[in-house]
């Protein structure tokens, strides 16, 4: 449809919290093999509230947020350029050990993804990972990611059942809890909706309200009317590039750019 | 979604409508292209129905085929025998008849009667063939005895002499052209001429049987009369000796040994007896003799009384014979009523007068109660009959024997098996005492009765030696010590007993598969998760065929590798080998510390294929390290020498549980260390760089593994102290074909098997359970150790079973490579036969339809079995875990 225009750069009006960035992408590029999946991207995440990636299907939303806990390496022929600061270093840069990076960055994907183990395995395998053993901890740990996963009340009788025999919400609920059990700084959520039913949505995105201030939360969803209700900021994307990003009120009520436009009044995708 | 409205419709109809239509018109849209493509798709589907189905079924018919053909082979080996027929005639005499002989085609038998008369009848009819008169100068017989082929006799009279004397016959060929003329029938078979009798064997030539008779010349041995007598032969047929043992009425024991010579110019033959007077058995009053036995070596006597003790002589030193041993075989006052030696003369039979049958073993037992260190051991009990046991006869190539009891029944029995193969029945005169014989060819009796009635019977029994106990129990085989699990189907001689034990062929299959995959399933398991979790898809890419393509190596190939090269060099080199299984696993943790040891960038730029040939090369220095500290090795730890250390003779058992016991020691240590520093430590790593922290633990690594280095010897000396050696038990004397080779060699042939299910089950773990664990900050060890193998676990564990199946199931490296002595010990330095190996040994020999060709089938059958168990299971276990793998 569009044709290689030089790019246009992107619209900034971000809305920035009081303690500052969380993480900062800068120009920030990315191949597949031969094809490029992201474009020069620079965006600062702000640190404690809900960053929304909205995009078309395949626009590198999902190749974004992985790029920030770098669950990218294991992919054959993946080339990075550019930098993402995490505080003062740069995640991809020399000596970084990405283990460490990952316990300080939750993560949450669009299926829910829970272990065949019992549910409090699940809930308290970041901390098992990270050799910690005391069960003292553990228990303490477990009820308290599953307090602010709002699934205390539903499991407390059952942490030692398997969680596969939990339902789709709530495996999802769980997986959050275990994303934010090792207490990170920042919940990456890969469309953690797309897979469950409104009631769950809602249950879910109740959650992230609770999160917000605690936690610095990326999300990236289809839903519009989701990124509008949960996020402060949203980043808006189109073919690997960032095209607009700031202030989630105004990328849906008052678009800088005629593909945002297009794409939050539903006109293309 | 989208605003666009299907079809082109203009009109003016209502939405609903308007839907409705369009919605319509996609039906029929879709029907008409379901029209278009079902055709050729149907004959396709069609096609590969029927291939597929025909295909799968034919598999199974193969499969059901080849178990329905290996149990048609061996369900004739556990029936029984089948009566073909029996007959029964009186012969003109009224005498006792004191011997009988039957030729080995069941044509001719010989009585002879006490008075001397000697009939040859023709076995089938009980025509009258010859008759000859032997005149005994007024003696009268009180003792007869014959030898194991009962054509040569000794005749005991009353006035203390002996005569020898010939019952046998003579078997030659007749051409159809110099058949004599005058023939009579006897029968539909056979025909007779003045004494021969002419038997048409296919060929169109024609047996001919005739009996030779002749009575010798008697020796005086004794004053009074000869009451038992046993007469043996032995010696070359050029040089034979004949000895001969009687007991007189006096109570003397005598030994006499003939030495006949022929002169090789006149062909005079000259007797030479020597006799000696064996000790006396001081037997009380009124207990008598009632049976002497001689083995044909004349090395031993056996004397039965009527007190139910047997007596054994050793006389080996022939002119200063010993009394050796008295054994009570029956309770006081039963007597021992009759004895024989089973053909090759290990077992003694002993019968009793309250119908009880014993069998007897002399072992080398070290016993001080005889004087020569060997007893006389009960070793197997049979089927007692129901009345005194008044003959016992032995077959001559079998561990048969007949007995005929003192109501006149006869049955044959068949030692080694434990059966009593017939309960003959009779049609005639059961009251009258009689003796049995069984033909030569162990396939009828023939039964004599005191007043000249003859009955036999002709049978067949293929398989007498085999029954389910033989074949998976433990039998007392003579000459053994106690009863055992033996292989051992064929022997150099015919008297020896065949041993169809499967116990220990199964026993050496499970031991071969064991040792195997005690090498295999590390290394394929470190392999698949090394290749499924850890490295590059392009380093796969070229692992995983290069494993694949080690399955394509020819099992014959590595069996001789394993023979010829490994096998000598492992012998050579054994210290150096055994170092090597602990120099390798810790040069590659060497290899691997050092690698986190290395600064950032040359990891980065390193890792992926030269990572793994630095690995390679990480194997390939230790183990040529191990190779150069081999002997000091070795005489550090085994006095200088393995082999003698592994017999038992030198040094303790401490340096090897030593080396057993060190994986576990790392572990028990590392867990301890866990335990108490765990926390501490994991705060001091984090605080550091990587490559830092890498150095750290690399030091930690070092300080633990000494730790587990002492911790191992200390357990390994506790052991010691407390008297534990594993010599004797897993580890015992070395051979050069030993489970070890095979175990190494074998391993090779399964690891791509196993590698290549548990990749596949790796690596049909969904991945996104893969990423939940990394995002979690886990490492891909971790992530591989707690999620994604407990996920695969059944299909890890099914491709275990399927590498133990293929290691049951392999026969050429254990042909060539495992020594093939079907011994049953665990002993790793030792070698074994398995089920396919003797099979592949044994099946080219082996007499088409025989008991060994049968109970080789059965070795297939039980193989077949073992392999499709182990298999099903696998299968199973699989399909539960692709039902669960589609669940998550
Ligand atoms: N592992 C991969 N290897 C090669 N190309 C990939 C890989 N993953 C994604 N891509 C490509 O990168 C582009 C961006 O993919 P990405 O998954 O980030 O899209 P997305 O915005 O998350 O889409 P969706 O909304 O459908 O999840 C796509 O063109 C996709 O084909
Ligand atoms: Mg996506």
């Amino acid at each position: 449809m569009t044709t290689a225009t030089a790019p246009e750069p992107t619209v900034y009006h971000l809305r920035r919290s009081a303690e500052g960035s969380a993480l900062d992408i800068r120009d920030f590029n990315l191949w597949y093999g031969k094809s490029q999946a992201l474009h020069d991207i620079n965006m600062e995440i702000q640190k404690g509230s809900v960053t929304a990636l909205i995009g078309p299907s395949g626009c590198g939303k999902s190749t974004l947020l992985r790029c920030l806990n770098r669950m990218n390496d294991l992919i054959d022929d993946l080339r990075i350029d550019g930098q993402i600061q995490v505080g003062d270093f740069d995640i991809y840069g020399p000596g970084v050990d990405v283990i460490a990076l990952r316990k300080r960055m939750g993560m949450v994907f669009q299926k829910p993804n829970p272990f065949a183990m019992s549910i409090y395995d699940n809930v308290v395998y970041p901390l098992r990972v990270d050799g910690v053993t005391k069960r003292s901890v553990l228990d303490e740990t477990c009820e308290r990611a599953l307090r602010s996963a709002a699934l205390w009340d539903e499991v407390k009788d059952r942490l030692k059942e398997s969680a596969l025999g939990m339902s789709g919400g709530q495996q999802q609920r769980l997986c959050i809890a275990r994303g934010i059990a090792s207490d990170p700084e920042v919940l990456l959520m890969d469309e953690p909706c797309s897979a469950l039913d409104p009631i769950a949505t809602l249950k879910i995105e109740e959650l992230i309200h609770q999160l917000r201030g605690h936690y610095t939360i990326v999300i990236v969803t289809h839903n519009m009317q989701q990124a509008a209700r949960v996020s402060d900021n949203t980043g808006f994307m189109y073919l690997g590039r960032l095209i607009e990003y700031g202030d989630t009120n105004t990328i849906f009520t008052n678009p800088k750019k005629k593909q945002t436009e297009d794409y939050v009044s539903g006109r293309f995708g | 979604m989208s605003d666009t409205t299907p079809g082109g419709h203009s009109d003016d109809y209502g939405t609903e409508l308007r839907a409705q239509q369009s919605s319509d018109a996609i039906a029929s849209r879709l029907r008409q292209r379901d029209m278009k493509t079902r055709a050729s798709v149907k004959l396709g589907e069609k096609v590969a129905k029927w291939v597929i189905t025909i295909g799968g079924l034919m598999v199974i018919v193969a499969v059901l085929g080849i178990m329905v053909f290996l149990f048609r082979v061996v369900a004739p080996m556990l029936g029984g025998g089948e009566i073909l027929g029996n007959v029964r005639y009186q012969l003109d005499t009224r005498q006792d008849t004191i011997w009988n002989n039957g030729d080995e085609f069941q044509t001719l038998g010989t009585v002879v009667a006490a008075e001397g008369r000697v009939i040859t009848f023709h076995i089938p009819t009980g025509t009258e063939i010859a008759r000859t008169q032997w005149d005994f100068n007024g003696a009268e017989v009180t003792a007869v005895a014959g030898t194991l082929a009962r054509d040569r006799i000794a005749l005991g009279f009353d006035d203390g002499t002996v005569r020898f004397a010939e019952v046998g016959f003579a078997s030659t060929t007749t051409s159809r052209r110099n058949l004599p003329d005058g023939l009579r029938d006897l029968d539909a078979r056979d025909r007779e001429l003045d004494g021969r009798v002419f038997t048409e064997v296919g060929t169109g030539d024609f047996r001919t049987l005739s009996p030779v008779v002749s009575l010798g010349e008697s020796q005086a041995i004794s004053d009074s009369a000869i009451v038992a007598l046993d007469y043996r032969i032995g010696g070359t047929r050029e040089r034979p000796t004949l000895s001969f043992a009687t007991v007189d009425a006096a109570g003397v024991l005598r030994v006499s040994r003939s030495r006949v010579t022929v002169n090789m110019m006149t062909g005079a033959e000259t007797v030479d007896t020597t006799t000696v007077e064996l000790p006396s058995l001081g037997l009380a009053d009124g207990v008598s003799v009632t049976g002497i036995l001689l083995s044909g070596s004349a090395d031993r006597a056996i004397v039965a009384t009527d007190d139910g003790v047997v007596f054994r002589y050793d006389l080996r030193n022939f002119d200063n014979p010993s009394l050796a041993e008295q054994r009570r075989v029956a309770s006081e006052g039963v007597a021992v009523t009759a004895m024989t030696f089973l053909s090759g003369e290990e077992s003694l039979v002993v019968g009793g007068e309250d119908g009880s049958v014993g069998v007897y073993f002399r072992l080398q037992t070290g016993t001080d109660a005889t004087t020569d260190g060997r007893e006389l051991v009960r070793a197997r009990e049979h089927t007692p009959m129901p009345a005194a046991i008044v003959d016992l006869s032995e077959a001559q190539r079998q561990k048969e024997f007949s007995a005929v009891d003192a109501d006149g029944n006869v049955w044959v029995y068949h030692s080694t098996s434990d059966r009593v193969l017939f309960e003959l029945a009779r049609s005639g005169d059961v009251t009258t005492p009689s003796t049995a014989m069984i033909f030569p060819r162990s396939n009828g009796v023939m039964l004599v009765s005191q007043g000249g009635e003859v009955e036999a019977w002709q049978y067949r029994d293929s398989h007498p030696e085999v029954t389910l106990g033989v074949l998976f129990g433990r039998i007392w085989y003579e000459g053994y010590s106690e009863p055992q699990f033996v292989w051992q189907s064929t022997a150099g001689t015919d008297l020896a007993e065949p041993k169809y034990s499967l116990v220990p062929l199964i026993f050496g299959t499970l031991k071969a598969a064991f040792y195997a995959m005690i090498f295999a399933a590390p290394i394929a398991l470190m392999a698949a998760i090394y290749t499924s979790e850890f490295v590059h898809g392009r380093v796969r890419a070229t692992v995983k065929p290069m494993m694949e393509m080690m399955e394509a190596l020819p099992t014959v190939v590595l069996g001789f590798i394993a023979a010829l090269v490994l096998a000598p060099f492992v012998e050579e080199w054994i210290a150096a080998v055994l170092l090597g299984f602990i120099a390798v696993p810790l040069g590659l943790m060497v290899g691997a510390f050092a690698w986190q040891a290395l600064p950032p960038r040359i990891v980065l730029r390193y890792d992926g294929l030269p990572k793994f040939a630095l690995m390679a090369m990480s194997i390939l220095i230790t183990a040529w390290l191990a190779y150069r500290a081999g002997p000091w090795f070795e005489s550090a730890l085994f006095d200088g020498d393995f082999k003698a250390w592994t017999t038992g003779r030198i040094g303790t058992g401490t340096p090897f549980m030593f080396i057993i016991l060190l994986p576990l020691s790392y572990m028990a240590v590392a867990w301890g260390f866990r335990r108490v520093m765990g926390e501490f430590w994991r705060g001091r790593m984090r605080s550091m760089a990587r490559h830092e922290a890498g150095r750290l633990d690399a030091l930690r690594w070092l300080v633990l593994l000494l730790g587990a280095f002492v911790l191992s010897y200390a357990v390994a000396s506790v052991l010691t102290l407390v008297g534990y050696d594993p010599r004797g038990g897993f580890v015992d004397s070395y051979q050069q074909r030993n489970a070890l080779v095979v175990g190494f060699v074998m391993a090779f042939a399964v690891i791509p098997n196993i590698y290549t299910l548990t990749e596949d089950a790796l690596n049909s773990v969904p991945g996104h359970l893969r990423a939940g664990s990394l995002a979690t900050g886990a490492t891909p060890w971790q992530t591989a150790m707690w999620i994604v193998l407990p996920t695969a676990a059944s299909g890890v564990f099914s491709a275990l079973m399927m590498g133990f199946g293929r290691a049951v199931g392999e026969t050429m490296i254990v042909v060539m490579a495992a020594g093939n002595t079907p011994i049953m010990e665990w002993n790793i330095f030792s070698g074994l036969r398995t089920l396919s190996a003797n099979i592949a040994i044994e099946l080219p020999e082996a007499v088409k339809d025989g008991t060994n060709y049968r109970v080789l089938f059965l070795a297939a059958l039980t193989l077949f079995i073992m392999t499709f168990v182990l298999n099903t299971i696998a299968e199973l276990i699989r399909q539960r875990f692709r039902k669960r793998a589609f669940q998550l």
